[in-house]
């Protein structure tokens, strides 16, 4: 009995000197920033580089003197967890980092279904949330405290589709395929409409489940309609490779687009040369002459660590933390909901090189969405080139 | 009819692979009694050893075709080590307990999801071109690198059914899916028989990941989608059953295939679901099943 | 019945626990008690079908089918929440009878891959229906206000009642005959014996809890999604059988626990959360074939030097 209650003291003990460290690194004046994103399975590439800008924007802040409110200074440290890309593990991970690690700003979340999740604790127990989930419902003046710190579809098709359209007035016919998750849903639906805005006519629009990795009978099915344009929507790059070489194989040549294709390396490593003239919306270009010396060196040292450049959705994980940081020394204070009050007026030097702020009154009825700017890619000879970059106007 | 051409030429392709995929779970199974859900893993491996090689040497001036056999046999090579080294310290201890080798095979998969993330990336691994080009099948576009592999598939198959036959190895493993007990009591030394089982088995997985690599998604996670297929086509076929595997893989692929082009993909995946399930309605043990 | 039922041991193991999750007050212990709740709960579904020695992988399922019954229940038809909690274990029993009417007249590896294929092509279905909120998830499946405070003591007690429940089903004639059909189907057939629909009966009980296991699992989360139903659920859920050990009803709870436990600690490995899990199972399987209870009854046999004891 003494010795169990020994034990017990002894556990006790530690528990509290656990504690006590915790409450002397927050004296250090320390803000943490929960990630939430897949670390493992098929969107890990996603995740690591997500949590890599998250890190670097973090140590950039920190070595130039951390946030300043008021008489003290705080650095930011990124804690992220893995949230597998589902709902159940999303609420695992939003239950740890809010009530575990006790973070109050959510630096970045991806993944729609793991986001709502995190979503229905965050708005809940007052704590800020960045996301890069696209659905127009987890924006809007129900959501205070959410912030988007992508392009969504909302924001990329009404700029990519017209300039598309207008660079080949000989195309008429239109078949689209996504895959069959959240993204590819919600893309597909923005897709439809801004195209028969356009006056495009759809022939077909499929779906196609994530984790397919043999596209030959899809790609018969679109080469058989004989579309002259192919739009892949919301499909991640490898596997629109993929299509575009079944199609290139099977003779069809038209105008290729992946709406929100995030990157040239994956689509080429899998389509080869049957990628070539490939439009995107959500990819960046580190070839131009243009790039600054700063985007290019953080480029290289993402594609030694995760193997790939980087592509909006890492990017987004930079950007939020420099809003974050604008917001609290515009707020002066460390309080989120103080924070999110003030985040729709801040503006921040983005990565992308130019100072922005938030907007979306338009499209979701208040400012949550940052203002970045739309960037048109192509590819051309295997390389990524930046076509036109618009920076959308509006609320 | 154009098209129909170009669908079965489609359906034989992708079956293929399903084939000899099917072909090493159905093998595991007859011999050892077991379900080995990491099986997609040994594919993974190869694959993923493949793509890295191929790329490492090419980029050293190395002709593509040589980079690439050399590759292969890299792959091969590492993911039969890997089969060793699962059968030795695992499955050996759990012959003939579905329940335990099953879930020691989810540990696996677990483990190796971890392992294989964290040695290769989750990016995507380009394969370059080995043998560019198309042909034209009776009017349909089949391109140089699926014919090859196609006849690749048929090859290594024709040579398993001969092995099973016609060799000494081939009788007795035989022997043991069909009855372990009365093969012993025939002096057919069970465990050696086992590990050769699995060894064949890995042995398909491998080369099927090496064969699909220059045409696929080369990921950490490419077994995963081959995995439920082989599985639905054995469940189809039989399990245990050769023919089966065979049988059971065509008709997955020409389910993919034509509900993919006549109805949409995700379609097509439920009904492989649905057709499994009116399958076993009718024959509980699969349409080449027994006993 | 009822002398060896040990039910003096069962009332205050259900009282110790549930005093205890009235103690609880941090939301992210909370949290953790529910999810062990839910996932013991799982489990013993999972081993009441193993007794008739089968190993049903559609259990992954039949929570999703809970889950999104209560969770439809509560967001779309805004029915009472006692009701709609209920009716996901209603649901899932009901389609697991037309299931079990198909499926099981086969066997062994056959019943396993056919449950495990019904498991993926359910998801595929919530994901394609958007009333159910498509893979982006179905949000907003909360308990009234007035439980917020006491859900894990009341998650704690449904998954209690229903744990005993199945305690006392395969205690009873009921589950002698599951045994006996697990041990020889042929010698149970010849007693008279309608072996389809014993198994139909198992099968469907299993699946009543495995839908109110479902039903906890949507309220608590709050959010439920297509990719949360996935055969994993069920590994991990056979994980907890075998690690804690299958021959006995306190098997899966143990491994319940422990497994859960270590799982949150492991998710703050991030990606190696996978490496830590999977080496924990293989560990687990590969040094105690009978599970922790089992270890644990052998170490008390030798201690008491009562040789082959039997543990109830």
């Amino acid at each position: 009995m003494t010795k169990a209650n020994t034990v017990k003291r002894l556990a006790l003990g530690v528990a509290l000197g656990l504690m006590g460290s915790v409450a002397i690194a927050s004296a250090q004046e320390t803000i943490k920033l929960g990630l939430s994103a897949p670390l493992s399975g098929g969107g890990a590439i996603w995740g690591k580089g997500s949590v890599f800008m998250c890190n670097r924007a973090a140590s950039e802040i920190n070595e130039a003197g951390g946030v300043k409110v008021g008489d003290t200074s705080y650095n930011f440290e990124c804690v992220a967890y893995d949230n597998k890309y589902n709902a159940a593990e999303g609420t695992k991970v939003a239950q740890t980092l809010l009530n575990r690690e006790g973070v109050k700003f959510i630096g970045g979340s991806l993944g729609t279904a793991p986001v709502k999740a995190m979503q229905s604790l965050t708005e809940r127990q007052g704590v800020l949330l960045f996301t890069t989930a696209w659905g127009s419902s987890i924006k809007g003046p129900k959501y205070p405290l959410t912030f988007t710190q992508m392009n969504t579809p909302f924001e990329i098709l009404p700029n990519l589709i017209p300039y598309v359209s207008e660079a080949h007035p000989e195309a008429k016919t239109l078949a689209m395929l996504n895959p069959n998750d959240a993204s590819g849903q919600e893309t597909e639906e923005v897709a439809n409409k801004v195209w028969q805005d356009t006056g495009i006519e759809i022939l077909t629009s499929d779906f196609y489940e994530r984790g397919t990795t043999e596209f030959q009978p899809i790609a018969t099915r679109l080469a058989a309609l004989d579309p002259d344009i192919i739009d892949l929507g919301g499909s991640p790059p490898a596997d629109a490779g993929a299509v575009f070489r079944e199609l290139d194989a099977l003779g069809w040549d038209g105008v290729k687009v992946v709406e929100v294709g995030t990157g040239a390396d994956a689509l080429k490593a899998t389509g080869g040369d049957a990628v070539e003239g490939v439009y995107m919306g959500a990819a960046v270009s580190f070839a131009g002459d243009d790039i600054s010396d700063h985007q290019r060196e953080v480029n290289e040292e993402a594609k030694a660590d995760i193997g790939e450049s980087l592509n909006a959705i890492h990017i987004g994980f930079y950007d939020s933390v420099y809003a974050l940081k604008a917001a609290m020394e515009k707020a002066q204070s460390v309080d989120p909901k103080e924070v999110a009050e003030v985040m729709p007026d801040v503006t921040f030097r983005t990565f992308y090189g130019s100072e922005i702020g938030f907007y979306g009154v338009d499209s979701y009825g208040s400012k949550q969405q940052m203002q970045l700017p739309v960037i048109v890619t192509q590819i051309q000879d295997g390389e990524l080139v930046e076509l036109d970059r618009v920076v959308p106007s509006g609320k | 009819m154009q098209i129909a051409i170009q669908l079965i030429l489609t359906s034989l392709q992708i079956g293929a692979v399903y084939i000899l995929f099917s072909l090493g779970l159905t093998i595991i199974f007859g011999v050892m009694r077991i379900v080995n859900f990491a099986h997609g893993h040994l594919f993974a491996v190869s694959a993923l050893v493949v793509a890295t090689v191929v790329s490492w040497l090419a980029a050293r001036g190395f002709p593509v075709l040589p980079a690439y056999l050399l590759a292969v046999v890299a792959g091969v090579a590492v993911s039969m080590a890997l089969g060793y080294v699962m059968y030795v310290f695992g499955f050996k201890y759990f012959q003939r307990d579905m329940v335990g080798s099953f879930i020691l095979s989810i540990g696996l998969v677990l483990l190796l999801d971890g392992i294989l993330l964290e040695i290769f990336g989750g990016a995507v691994r380009p394969v370059p071109e080995i043998l560019p080009g198309n042909a034209e099948i009776l009017g349909a576009s089949v391109t140089i690198q699926r014919l090859f592999l196609c006849a690749m598939a048929i090859l290594i198959t024709a040579i398993l059914y001969w092995a099973l036959t016609k060799t000494k190895l081939g009788k007795a493993l035989r022997a043991v899916s069909l009855d372990h007990e009365a093969a012993m009591l025939q002096g057919v030394p069970y465990n050696r028989m086992a590990l050769a089982g699995f060894m064949i088995a890995a042995a398909l997985a491998a080369l099927a990941g090496a064969l699909i690599a220059p045409i696929s998604i080369v990921t950490p996670v490419i077994g995963a989608d081959y995995l439920i297929k082989g599985f639905i086509a054995v469940i189809v076929g039989g399990l245990g059953s050769i023919p089966g595997a065979i049988l059971g893989a065509l008709f997955v692929a020409a389910i993919e295939t034509f509900g993919g082009f006549y109805l949409d993909p995700t379609s097509a995946t439920i009904a492989i679901f649905v057709l499994v399930i009116v399958v076993l309605l009718v024959r509980p043990k699969g349409l080449l099943g027994h006993g | 019945m009822g002398e060896n039922l040990k039910l003096p041991y069962w009332f205050f193991g259900i009282a110790l626990v549930l005093g205890a999750t009235l103690l609880v007050s941090d939301p992210y212990v909370a949290s953790v008690v529910n999810i062990v709740s839910i996932a013991a709960l799982i489990a013993v579904s999972l081993r009441f079908v193993m007794l008739i020695g089968e190993l049903n992988f559609a259990t992954a399922a039949f929570v999703g089918i809970g889950a999104y019954t209560a969770g439809s229940a509560i967001t779309i038809l805004e029915w009472p929440f006692l009701v709609a909690l209920v009716l996901g274990g209603i649901v899932a029993a009901l389609v697991s009878i037309v299931f079990g009417y198909i499926t099981l007249r086969t066997k062994g590896p056959y019943f396993l891959l056919i449950g495990f294929a019904f498991t993926e092509a359910v998801r595929i279905v919530y994901s394609k229906s958007m009333v159910l909120g498509g893979n982006s998830g179905m949000v907003g499946i909360f308990p009234p206000i007035a439980f917020d405070p006491w859900m894990p003591t009341f998650v704690m007690a449904v998954v209690a009642l229903m744990i005993f429940g199945l305690y006392l089903l395969e205690r009873s004639d009921f589950g002698k005959i599951l045994t006996a059909i697990r041990d020889n189907e042929d010698v149970a057939r010849t007693v008279g014996l309608n072996i389809l629909f014993v198994k139909i009966a198992c099968f469907a009980i299993a699946s009543f809890a495995a839908g109110m296991a479902g039903s906890l699992h949507a309220v608590t989360n709050n959010v439920i999604s297509p990719g949360d139903f996935s055969f994993l659920l069920a590994a991990f859920a056979l994980a907890y059988v075998k690690v804690g050990g299958e021959d006995n009803i306190v098997g899966p709870l143990v491994g319940a626990v422990l497994l859960v436990v270590l799982g949150s600690y492991a998710l703050g490995l991030g990606g190696h959360e996978h490496i830590f899990y999977g080496a924990a199972v293989i560990l687990a399987v590969l040094l105690m074939p009978e599970g922790i209870t089992g270890l644990l009854r052998r170490g008390r046999d030798r201690l008491m030097g009562k040789g082959k004891r039997h543990a109830a």
